[in-house]
């Protein structure tokens, strides 16, 4: 296992956008943040399997919400799967919107230069 | 010989018969019944199914009226011989004014008139009675001023509501469970001309009968994923005469829905099945024949064994006996399921754990 890798450039994602990527030979998914942000996660949704990098990110419904009353933001970093819709919060290490206690595995980021590269 | 344990049974019905209700109602609406014999229609389409129709042939008074109908017959046959400690009027459902299409004038003069008399003669007549606000939900608001009317009455415990083509969690209801929950009653279902196939009967009784448990699942889960419990913190749900093996599939069921179309309500604080456990009970009757080790397993899928409340549904021919129905279990499992489970429901029921050697049932 490579200990760290450069896996884009920063010019490759546009905040709000997300590309898969290889960290070694593990499928990686790179999400760029609206901020401008980067984050690293395994490609892969943890519940079965899917290309995460298939999915969207977008905003979602909150817990604010009251019945019948939607209340809708961090609109850009949500990860939905693009299989059974399940929702990761990027900001918040990949955890699921549903059940906080499950995350996506995730890499440490750093980007030097133009070079994003992460890193165990 | 055992200690006795005392028993709830949360669905009794009680029945009036047209005649008594006369000195409950105002005209015109005792005019139509007394001058015009007006009998609400009834239309399950199929033959009885049992040798006294929907009754237990052996609960027919002597004296020929209906089961149900007498109340010192029902203590001498059920209160008294089992043993009750307490016992949860649900109704006959004939008249049932929830089930009327039209003339909700009259619909509604007969919820009032029904609970006046569930008041009179049943409730204030025994002590381990308690009893059912009956409203007309067609006409929303009356049935909140019914509420008002009648809901503060101490033996009062719970609003039925009817199984018809507004679900339960939609708005309309809204003021009925803001209603209920400032008189301390809960929300209780019982099915009562169920609409199974939204509106139509299926086309053997059998069949009707076996599948009430998806009348009960279509309420539970439009209760929750509208946040009805959310909105309402303090109201419960009874699930009354729908059995409970179905109960670990809805658990399971909206769980894993709930983990992928949360963004559609949103306002689930907690997942679905929490939700049940806190908020919605389930009487036992009509019972399915479990070994003990079936029934254990059971509960343990459930994760809780404070979910399911025994109910006898006397004196309808489907009767669980207290002795019977069930297999013989553990005896503080058994104290939760015959008794502590649906006192600590009910907030108008009382809740000491009394001594078991007094007026007890020798389950």
């Amino acid at each position: 296992m490579m200990k760290e890798q450069v896996v884009c450039k920063t010019t490759d994602i546009q905040p709000g956008e997300m590309m898969e990527s290889f960290f070694g030979k593990q499928n990686v998914l790179i999400c760029r943040t609206p901020d401008g942000e980067f984050y690293a996660f395994m490609n892969q949704c943890n519940h079965q399997g899917a290309p995460l990098d298939k999915g969207m990110m977008c905003g979602a419904t909150t817990e604010h919400s009251k019945p019948g009353e939607y209340h809708y933001c961090h609109k850009g970093e949500i990860l939905r799967c693009p299989w059974h819709g399940r929702e990761f919060d990027i900001k918040n290490e990949g955890r699921m919107l549903a059940n906080p206690d499950k995350k996506l595995p995730s890499f440490k980021v750093r980007v030097e230069g133009v070079e994003v590269i992460i890193y165990k | 010989m055992p200690k006795k344990i005392p028993l709830v049974d949360t669905d009794i019905h009680e029945r009036v018969q047209y005649q008594e209700l006369l000195e409950y109602l105002d005209e015109p609406f005792k005019h139509y019944i007394q001058n015009c014999h007006w009998i609400q229609e009834k239309h399950m389409p199929y033959t009885q199914p049992s040798v006294a129709g929907v009754d237990r042939a052996d609960a027919v008074i002597p004296d020929g009226r209906p089961a149900g109908s007498d109340l010192s017959f029902m203590q001498e046959q059920l209160l008294d011989d089992v043993g009750h400690k307490f016992g949860i009027l649900t109704g006959a459902l004939d008249p049932s004014p929830s089930s009327m299409h039209g003339w909700y004038e009259m619909a509604a003069a007969l919820a009032s008139a029904y609970n006046d008399w569930q008041i009179d003669k049943w409730l204030e007549k025994d002590e381990r009675l308690y009893g059912s606000v009956h409203v007309a939900a067609q006409d929303r608001d009356e049935a909140v001023r019914e509420i008002e009317r009648v809901g503060s009455h101490p033996k009062m415990v719970q609003v039925l509501l009817p199984i018809d083509d507004i679900m339960w969690g939609d708005p309309y209801y809204h003021p009925v469970f803001e209603a209920a929950e400032k008189h301390n009653l809960m929300i209780g279902m019982h099915h009562n001309e169920p609409p199974v196939y939204y509106g139509k009967w299926p086309r053997y009784f059998i069949e009707w009968h076996t599948l009430i448990p998806t009348a009960h699942m279509k309420q539970v889960t439009n209760m929750i994923f509208n946040g009805v419990f959310e909105k309402f913190p303090n109201l419960g749900l009874m699930m009354i005469e729908g059995g409970f093996t179905f109960i670990p599939h809805m658990m399971w069921k909206m769980d894993q829905q709930f983990r992928d179309l949360r963004h559609e309500v949103p306002w689930l604080k907690r997942k679905p099945s929490d939700i049940m456990k806190k908020h919605v009970r389930f009487c036992t009757q009509p019972s399915e024949e479990l070994s003990k080790k079936d029934f254990m397993s059971l509960l343990e899928q459930m994760g809780t064994d404070e979910m399911i409340c025994f109910a006898t549904d006397y004196p309808h021919w489907d009767y669980d006996s207290p002795h019977r129905a069930l297999p013989n279990l553990d005896r503080e499992l058994k104290e939760k399921i015959y008794g502590e489970n649906a006192k600590k429901f009910y907030p108008k029921i009382p809740n000491s754990r009394e001594r078991y050697d007094e007026g007890t049932s020798r389950l």
